[in-house]
């Protein structure tokens, strides 16, 4: 019996530290996407740096990069440089820029001074940053020619982030 | 398009449009059901911070439309997956630990019962030293 109790116990105690030892880790802040491989939600939305409007649905076809981010965003700008100068050496792939809680002005403003390579577009009481389920900014989701989000990253981009990201939109 | 967009998502709303202080009443409570997801240990409803004003917003629009609760809680947990409910649906979250407190609990009680009944082999009256012995013979008058 005792033995029994021992074993018991050593298995409940390797599966707490296992717990334990898995979720070290992981960012207590970070939430699991639901949304990878189910289709993009749909939006729509007029850019700022433009007179087109950027409807995702008629990007079906090709790789898209859907860029959450602001003006008010601190990491936003270590990553944008990353996205103005690798989306022009990626003409098979389309970029779009969202930027949430924000004005036209600010972001406009914004572009000028760091550069813009692709259509940027406002997410007015941030309704489709909602529909993706954005926490915080920047997000990037990217999604395959199908129309299906394959894969989703938290945080600002490096080059190497972005184009292994890219590659998995590609294949799918 | 949001409208147009909702409705492909989630279809027809259920429910009775509401307005003035019936809308107010129920954003609040809806919203309390929602977390999140920018804060810690805070709802929808409480937090100050922008995504929660704004999911608070999409919740008064929804209801607004006639959207019912369920189906405003289905739509954001589509995007947010069950982290955003504050009541997860899965009721294995509630029981699990609860198992697991009563097999723990098992597992003491059964291991202190045993200790006290059965102090193990080696900790016995077992006395193997002659004079040891012969003294206990003189003390008991054997």
């Amino acid at each position: 019996m005792n033995r029994t109790v021992l074993i018991v116990g050593a298995a409940i105690a390797i599966a707490l530290l296992a717990v334990l030892f898995l979720g070290l880790g992981k960012d207590p802040t970070a939430i699991e996407t639901p949304l990878i491989g189910k289709p993009a939600p749909q939006f729509a939305l007029k850019a700022v740096n433009g007179s087109e409007t950027i409807d995702i649905a008629r990007l079906r076809g090709k790789p898209v990069v859907v860029n959450f981010w602001a003006t008010w965003c601190v990491p936003c700008y270590q990553e944008h440089p990353v996205l103005v100068e690798n989306a022009p050496a990626m003409p098979n792939v389309q970029f779009v820029g969202v930027v949430f809680n924000d004005s036209a002005d600010k972001i406009n403003a914004f572009l000028r001074q760091n550069g813009s390579s692709y259509p940027t577009v406002l997410d007015e009481q941030g309704k489709t940053a909602i529909e993706y389920g954005v926490g915080g900014v920047p997000e990037t989701f990217f999604i395959n020619p199908k129309g299906v989000i394959v894969a989703k990253y938290v945080g600002p981009m490096t080059p190497d982030i972005l184009q292994a990201n890219v590659a998995k939109a590609m294949v799918q | 398009m949001i409208a147009l967009l909702l409705a492909v998502a989630l279809g027809v709303p259920q429910g009775q449009p509401l307005s003035g202080s019936a809308l107010d009443q129920r954003t609040q409570e809806v919203a309390s059901l929602l977390r999140c997801p920018v804060c810690q240990g805070m709802s929808v409803a409480d937090s100050p911070s922008t995504v929660a004003q704004d999911m608070k917003h999409q919740v008064r629009d929804m209801l607004g439309k006639g959207y019912t609760q369920e189906q405003i809680l289905a739509f954001f947990e589509q995007s947010y997956g069950q982290f955003v409910l504050e009541k997860p649906r899965n009721p294995w979250v509630w029981v699990l630990p609860i198992v697991i407190l009563i097999i723990g609990a098992i597992v003491v009680v059964t291991t202190a019962k045993k200790l006290t009944r059965d102090p193990g082999p080696g900790t016995r009256d077992v006395v193997t030293d002659p004079y040891v012995e012969q003294v206990r013979k003189l003390v008991n008058h054997d």
